[in-house]
């Protein structure tokens, strides 16, 4: 009954993103846990707390700095830590082999959190494929979620304003939303004691994976420049509110 | 045409704000200039604007303490001017000194007798009283997240603190640079922006104008350099400045971060600033329930000294550039959860990255140069934001003694403080003195 949380190292949010050559970054800035993985590890914590998991298991597919971000998913909750080490970016379909892989080698899944997206590549997509390969049920944008010794009952924020709600039997794999809580980060304590679990590394070009019939490349990084065109208005203030509401309404089109 | 005034100012951030003030005051048709697009948008909006009493030597605890005086009345100070932005708020929090081997807190209980400072001594028993949250184990001496001897178990005590009720900081400190334009200008002076100096001119040892990148020619008999991180390229601009000063200035890389506190704490409304020299931290609330933790600059941590424009332009790449780097995030925000072990450290960096303009020996340059009419109020190595109004009043008097006759490198101005009383050898700050040792050589001043 352990839970694993599949966790990204992925860059800062806030870092000056430079693109280096045709398809790559310089990876000289602050990289951290992808932030939708936070609200998993919390999540993942919540539920151990309660005494319905034995063990959390963090897993990274990842270049070796990755261990950082799995210091942090320790640091959050997690028991002991996996990193599947590679030297290059993979995309949803690896990641996902490489991902059920390591899973099914180390243990007996009962629920497989997943942030629902990451913030680099926004594929959306390796949750499903992961559920696919281990023949699990997939839930995502997961707001809110219920786990009892049958199965898990989740609630998944679509559009703005509809909820599904699930019931999915265990094992079965979980893509966090935002909303799912506030993430839960470590005190000073908490981390002395991440540095002494254990991350236990592997190398993916040992992993029994099936090559796969398709894939995806980066074949050409380009930064996206936004054209900021600054307007200002003028007049009284009643004025300037009917401009803006004339500008939201015909030139915006969002009211 | 070419403009002329009695006075350039370059610069309209906390120092050279007031300096256009108080000379405004006195007569002088001032004009200062500044390559940002409004007053305090450079280093001063990157400051902590902390307003605390403790300095390593006597004076500066004494210039200090007069500073205090003018926060705590701003609004007279301003002389009721009004400023559309609003003004800006003094939270008047109290600032304890952790008595630690960070600090000689010896010789500033000292100073603070010698001059007059509120204070009151702590036992660690008392502090806790005051801020249940923090953890009085001694950590010294400070070390980095990357050396095992910072996880370290500790087994000493820490030995209490001094607190200075009157201490504070200032909410909003690029707002209170605002303001005292807002008041410079209700005094006559006038403030460009968007002018960025290439050039100082001067003939026969004494300066003329300046030149701005677009060409404009402004002259006066007086130029004043208050610009801050670039203060050391101004000075260079103008011919025999740089040569003249013995003591130098450059730009330090400086990082400031934002850690939400403890939920249970109110640190905002119920915190103080806290200066702890066993963590190598200093501490004060910020909006949304947050520390800002400012690095006293620790042996163990690196100096990056860097070129100002190109710091600004995000170049230099990471740890030089202008963003957060993880290893002072981690460093700055574990340090301050040993003091604090229920500080939650997230994931992702937030403060802010900005220059210090450094002195030699950390303690500021107020004087004249080697060009006649050239002065300069530089080298405030992040410690001098509260002194800012009583640097305007200082500086002020000292061009007026000068361009009067008096030689200050022989006769040293004597500034008589307004609140204390106590009168200032302003020669303390000359370009011209030896390294001075007595300076912690920190942000600490």
């Amino acid at each position: 009954m352990n839970i694993y949380v599949c966790v990204k190292h992925v860059p800062d949010s806030a870092a000056t993103i430079t693109v280096e050559g045709d398809n790559a970054i310089n990876e000289k800035i602050t990289w951290l846990m992808n932030p939708y993985d936070e609200h998993a590890l919390t999540e993942a914590a919540r539920i151990k707390a309660a005494g319905k998991a034995v063990e959390i298991v963090a897993v990274c597919l990842g270049k070796p700095a990755a261990e950082n971000t799995l210091r942090s998913a320790m640091a959050m909750g997690a028991d002991r830590s996996i990193l599947i080490e590679t030297d290059q970016y993979h995309d949803s379909i690896i990641t996902a082999r490489a991902l059920a892989a390591a899973i099914r080698k180390d243990g007996t899944p009962w629920i497989i959190f997943t942030g629902k997206e990451s913030i680099d590549s926004e594929g959306m997509q390796t949750q499903f494929r992961l559920a696919q390969h281990l023949g699990l049920p997939v839930a995502t944008n997961v707001i809110k979620i219920n786990a009892d010794s049958g199965g898990v009952t989740v609630e998944c924020e679509r559009e703005a304003g509809t909820i599904d709600v699930y019931r999915m039997a265990a094992p079965c794999v979980v893509g966090a939303g935002k909303g799912l809580n506030n993430p839960n980060y470590p005190t000073f304590p908490d981390i002395v004691r991440s540095r002494k679990k254990p991350v236990k590394r592997i190398d993916l070009a040992e992993q029994a994976i099936d090559r796969p019939a398709a894939g995806m490349q980066i074949r050409e990084l380009v930064p996206a420049v936004e054209q900021r065109t600054p307007k200002a208005l003028a007049g009284s203030a009643a004025d300037i509110a009917a401009q803006i509401v004339d500008i939201l309404k015909n030139e915006a089109k969002v009211i | 045409m070419t403009k002329k005034y009695d006075a350039i100012i370059i610069g309209a951030g906390v120092i050279g704000a007031p300096i256009a003030y108080e000379l405004s005051k006195m007569g002088y048709k001032t004009m200062s200039v500044d390559k940002l697009p409004d007053a305090g948008e450079g280093s001063t909006a990157g400051s902590c604007a902390i307003v605390r009493a403790h300095y390593s030597t006597e004076d500066g605890v004494a210039f200090a303490y007069e500073g205090f005086k003018y926060w705590l009345d701003w609004e007279n100070y301003l002389d009721h001017v009004k400023d559309e932005k609003g003004l800006a708020k003094f939270m008047n929090t109290g600032s304890l000194l952790i008595k630690s081997q960070g600090h000689k807190w010896q010789n500033v209980k000292k100073h603070y007798d010698a001059v007059g400072v509120q204070y009151k001594e702590l036992t660690n028993e008392e502090i806790l009283e005051m801020i249940p949250v923090l953890d009085l184990h001694e950590f010294w001496p400070v070390k980095r997240p990357e050396d095992p001897a910072f996880w370290e178990d500790p087994t000493k005590m820490l030995e209490g603190g001094l607190f200075c009720p009157e201490g504070g900081y200032v909410n909003d400190p690029a707002l209170s640079a605002h303001n005292i334009m807002r008041a410079a200008e209700a005094k006559g002076a006038t403030f460009m922006f968007n002018a960025e100096v290439v050039n100082i001119r001067a003939a026969e040892g004494k300066v003329q104008g300046i030149t701005l990148a677009d060409g404009t020619e402004i002259d006066a008999p007086v130029v004043v350099n208050c610009a801050g991180p670039h203060s050391f390229k101004v000075n260079q601009m103008a011919p025999g400045v740089w040569e003249g000063c013995n003591i130098k200035t450059k730009a330090l890389r400086h990082e400031v971060m934002y850690c939400p506190a403890p939920e249970d704490y109110d640190y905002l409304n119920k915190g103080y600033h806290q200066s702890d020299g066993d963590i190598g931290c200093y501490v004060r609330p910020e909006v949304g329930n947050m520390y800002l933790i400012g690095s006293e600059d620790p042996e163990c941590d690196p100096q990056e000294w860097v070129d100002p424009d190109e710091f600004y332009a995000g170049k230099g790449g990471h740890g030089r550039d202008n963003q957060l780097s993880e290893e002072q995030w981690k460093a700055q925000c574990y340090r301050l959860g040993r003091r604090v072990p229920t500080l939650q450290v997230p994931n992702q960096p937030k403060g802010v990255v900005d220059l210090y303009d450094c002195s030699d020996d950390w303690i500021p340059v107020y004087d004249k140069s080697d060009l006649g009419g050239f002065y300069m109020a530089v080298g405030t190595s992040g410690n001098q934001y509260k002194n800012a109004p009583v640097v305007g009043r200082m500086m002020a008097e000292l061009i007026d003694a000068c361009e009067k006759g008096l030689d200050h490198d022989k006769e040293p101005f004597q500034y008589k403080m307004k609140y204390t009383g106590r009168t200032l050898d302003v020669g303390f700050f000359s370009r011209k003195r030896e390294i001075n040792y007595n300076s912690s050589f920190s942000v600490n001043g």
